[in-house]
C-alpha cells in the first residue's frame, strides 16, 4: 500500500471553506469525517471508534478480512467499462470504508466528502458502508471543485450495506464543475427490517453526469429516495435507478424533481416487484423553462410477483399559470413569483435535511436557478 | 375607493359579467350575494386582474385612476389584495420563503398568533391546509401584503362555526382598522360571515347582472325570505 497517499494530511483552511458549501462540518460536530482530495484520502477519523470505524479502503482491506468479501460484492468488477476502469486502475482503491458497529445509535451524521483541485484530474474513487445490525446513522456527503477548475473527470462506485433493522438517513450534495465528466455508481443491499431515507441534490452546472444506483430491499426494509436535480444550458445528466423489491413487506418510493433551464435530464426508474405483499412508487415531475434541452422521464414498472403493488405518477410541463397568478396578486413580480414556485420545486422536504443544512441548500437553489453556480 | 361603470368581462370568449356599475367609498365594507355561477368571484377576479378574466366593456377606476389594462402585480402593488377561495397548493414554497418575498417576516411574525397560524412558518403555502386553515391564511397573506382594497373570496366556505366567528373577526379588524379603515368587498353564498362582519351595503349578482343593491342587513334578510331576487321598491 503506498502510505503517501493514505496517510491523514490536514486540510487547509481554503478546503475546509470550499467544502462547507456542501455540508461539510468541523470534525468535532461530526461523529465521524472522510474526506478525498485528488488521488489522497485526506481525513479518514471517527470520534467514537468502539462504534464507527473509518478507514481508506486499501487500509481497510489489510485490517479486516471481510471488507474484501463487500468489495465488488454488489456489482461485478467487469460491470461496465467504467467500474471496469476502477478495478484495473486503482491498485490499491482509492476511496473509503465506513462501519457503523451492531446497535450504534450515532447522535451527530458521519460526513463524507470527494474534492477534486487539480485540473484535469481523472479521479477514480470506491467507497464501502458496511451499517451493521440495528446501528442508525445520519449521513452528509457531497463533492466540490475549486471555482477555478473548469475540467476533470470523476468516477466513483459506492457499495452499501444495510444489515437486520438497520437505519441510515443521507444527504448527498453535489458541486462539480461545468466541463467536468461524473459517472457515479451507486449499489445498495437493505437486508430484513433496513431503512434507508436518502436525498440527493444535483443543482450545479455539470457537462456530463450519469448517475447509475441499483438497490435491493429485503423482507418489510424501507427505501425512501428523493433526488433534486437541475440542469442549466450545457448540462447533460443522466440519472438511471433501479429498485427491487425481493421479499415480502419491502416498499419503496423514489422521487425525482427535475428543472431544465436550457440543460438535458434524461430519468429513468425502473420499480421491480419481484416478491409478493411489496410497494413501490416512482414520482418523475419536471419543470421545463425554455425551449432549449429536453426533460425525458420513463418510469418503469416491472410486476413480476402476484400481489405486488406499483405505481408512478410522471409529468413535464411548464409552471402552472394559477400558482403564478396567485403570487403575483400579493405583488410579486412575474420573475420573483417564477423563483419562487421552481425554489419551492427544487426544494427537498425539510423532514429529511439537517438543520444546518436547509438554509445553505436554499440558497444553493437560489444561485442555481439565478446561473449563479 | 372603487369605481367601476359598465364593466363587462368575457373568460374565453365566454360572457360572464355584464354592464356592472358599483362604487365602494373608502372604509366602506360591502357584500356581494348571488347563487352559484352568478358571477361573483369572476367580479372579484376581474377587479384583481386575474388573467382569464378579459375586460370587453366600462371601466374599472381605483382611486381614480383607470386600471382596465394595469398588470395583475401592479394592481397588488397599488393596494388591492385578495383572498381567494380555493387556492393553488405550492409544493416547496414555504409560508416564510413568501413572507421573505414580500419583505413582511416582522407581519408574520406580529400577527400569526392571532389567525391561530403561529406555527406555520415552515408549512407549504394551502399543500396539506385543513379548509379552515386555508381561510386563515388568506386573511393573514393579506396582513403580510397590506393593501388598502381587500376582497375576499367566500371567506367562510368550508369554516367550521368556532373559525368562523374567527374569520368574521378578522375580516373586521382588517377593514375597520382604528389607524385607518380599508374598503373591502366581501363574497358570500350563505351569509353566515355577516353574523360577524359589520358590512355598510349589500349587493345581489344573478347572471352577470347586478341586479340589486342596499342596506347590508336589509337586503341579507330579504335573501333569507325571497332567495336573490330584486326586492320590490
Amino acid at each position: 500500500m503506498n502510505e503517501a497517499l493514505t496517510s491523514p494530511l490536514p486540510l487547509s483552511n481554503a478546503e475546509r471553506a470550499l467544502l462547507h458549501e456542501v455540508g461539510f462540518a468541523d470534525e468535532s460536530l461530526r461523529t465521524g469525517t472522510a474526506v478525498l482530495i485528488d488521488d489522497r484520502m485526506r481525513v479518514a477519523q471517527s470520534n467514537i471508534p468502539d462504534q464507527l470505524e473509518i478507514l481508506p479502503l486499501a487500509q481497510a482491506l489489510e485490517t479486516h478480512d471481510f471488507v474484501q468479501d463487500l468489495m465488488f460484492g454488489l456489482v461485478g468488477p467487469e460491470a461496465n467499462a467504467d467500474i471496469r476502469a476502477i478495478a484495473d486502475t486503482m491498485q490499491p482503491p482509492l476511496g473509503h470504508f465506513i462501519w457503523v458497529k451492531a446497535g450504534a445509535k450515532l447522535r451527530l451524521p458521519v460526513q463524507c466528502f470527494s474534492m477534486i483541485e487539480t485540473p484535469q484530474a481523472r479521479q477514480f474513487t470506491h467507497d464501502i458502508t458496511l451499517i451493521e445490525a440495528g446501528a442508525e446513522v445520519e449521513m452528509i456527503g457531497g463533492a466540490m471543485v475549486p471555482p477555478a477548475l473548469h475540467r476533470g473527470r470523476h468516477i466513483t462506485l459506492s457499495e452499501t450495506y444495510l444489515r437486520a433493522g438497520a437505519r441510515c438517513t443521507s444527504v448527498g450534495i453535489e458541486h462539480w464543475a461545468p466541463g467536468m465528466e461524473v459517472h457515479s455508481y451507486s449499489f445498495a443491499q437493505l437486508e430484513t427490517g433496513a431503512q434507508s431515507d436518502t436525498t440527493a441534490i444535483l443543482l450545479a452546472p455539470i457537462r456530463e453526469h450519469v448517475a447509475q444506483s441499483r438497490t435491493e430491499l429485503g423482507a418489510d426494509a424501507i427505501s425512501s429516495t428523493q433526488t433534486v436535480v437541475f440542469a442549466p444550458e450545457g448540462t447533460h445528466r443522466r440519472i438511471d435507478s433501479e429498485t427491487r423489491l425481493t421479499a415480502p413487506g419491502a416498499r419503496a418510493k423514489e422521487i425525482t424533481r427535475m428543472v431544465s433551464t436550457g440543460g438535458e435530464i434524461d430519468n429513468l426508474a425502473r420499480m421491480i416487484g419481484a416478491a409478493t405483499q411489496t410497494e413501490g412508487f416512482l414520482g418523475c415531475d419536471g419543470l421545463k423553462l425554455t425551449d432549449q434541452g429536453a426533460i425525458r422521464a420513463v418510469p418503469a414498472l416491472d410486476a413480476q410477483a402476484e400481489g405486488t403493488a406499483l405505481s408512478h405518477e410522471a409529468s413535464v410541463g411548464r409552471i402552472d399559470g394559477e400558482k403564478l397568478a396567485y403570487l403575483m396578486a400579493s405583488g410579486m413580480e412575474e420573475e420573483a413569483a417564477r423563483n419562487l414556485i421552481v425554489q419551492g420545486f427544487l426544494a427537498p422536504a425539510e423532514t429529511r435535511m439537517p438543520e444546518d443544512l436547509r438554509d445553505r441548500v436554499a440558497a444553493m437553489i437560489v444561485s442555481a436557478k439565478s446561473g449563479g453556480m | 375607493m372603487l369605481e367601476i361603470s359598465g364593466l363587462s368581462v368575457e373568460v374565453a370568449g365566454k360572457s360572464v359579467l355584464e354592464g356592472i356599475d358599483l362604487s365602494l367609498g373608502q372604509g366602506e365594507l360591502h357584500v356581494l350575494l348571488g347563487p352559484n355561477g352568478s358571477g361573483k368571484s369572476s367580479l372579484l377576479a376581474a377587479i384583481m386582474g386575474l388573467p382569464a378574466y378579459r375586460i370587453v366593456a366600462g371601466e374599472i377606476r381605483l382611486c381614480g385612476e383607470k386600471i382596465n389594462e394595469m398588470p395583475l402585480s401592479e394592481r397588488a402593488r397599488r393596494g388591492i389584495g385578495m383572498a381567494f377561495q380555493r387556492p393553488p397548493g405550492l409544493d416547496g414554497v414555504t409560508v416564510s420563503a413568501f413572507a421573505a418575498a414580500l419583505q413582511a417576516q416582522d407581519r408574520l411574525q406580529s400577527e400569526a398568533a392571532a389567525l391561530d397560524l403561529a406555527d406555520f412558518s415552515r408549512r407549504e403555502l394551502n399543500v396539506g391546509f385543513s379548509g379552515g386553515e386555508i381561510k386563515r391564511w388568506e386573511i393573514l397573506k393579506l396582513m403580510l401584503q397590506d393593501p388598502q382594497l381587500v376582497l375576499f373570496d367566500e371567506p367562510e366556505s368550508g369554516v367550521d362555526l368556532e373559525h368562523v366567528i374567527a374569520v368574521g373577526q378578522a375580516i373586521d379588524r382588517i377593514v375597520r382598522r382604528p389607524e385607518a379603515a380599508r374598503t373591502g368587498l366581501v363574497i358570500t353564498h350563505t351569509g353566515t360571515i355577516l353574523h360577524h362582519v359589520r358590512a355598510d351595503r349589500a349587493h345581489i349578482l344573478r347572471g352577470g347582472r347586478l341586479i340589486a343593491s342596499g342596506a347590508a342587513e336589509a337586503l341579507f334578510t330579504h335573501v333569507q325570505a325571497h332567495g336573490y331576487t330584486a326586492p320590490d321598491v
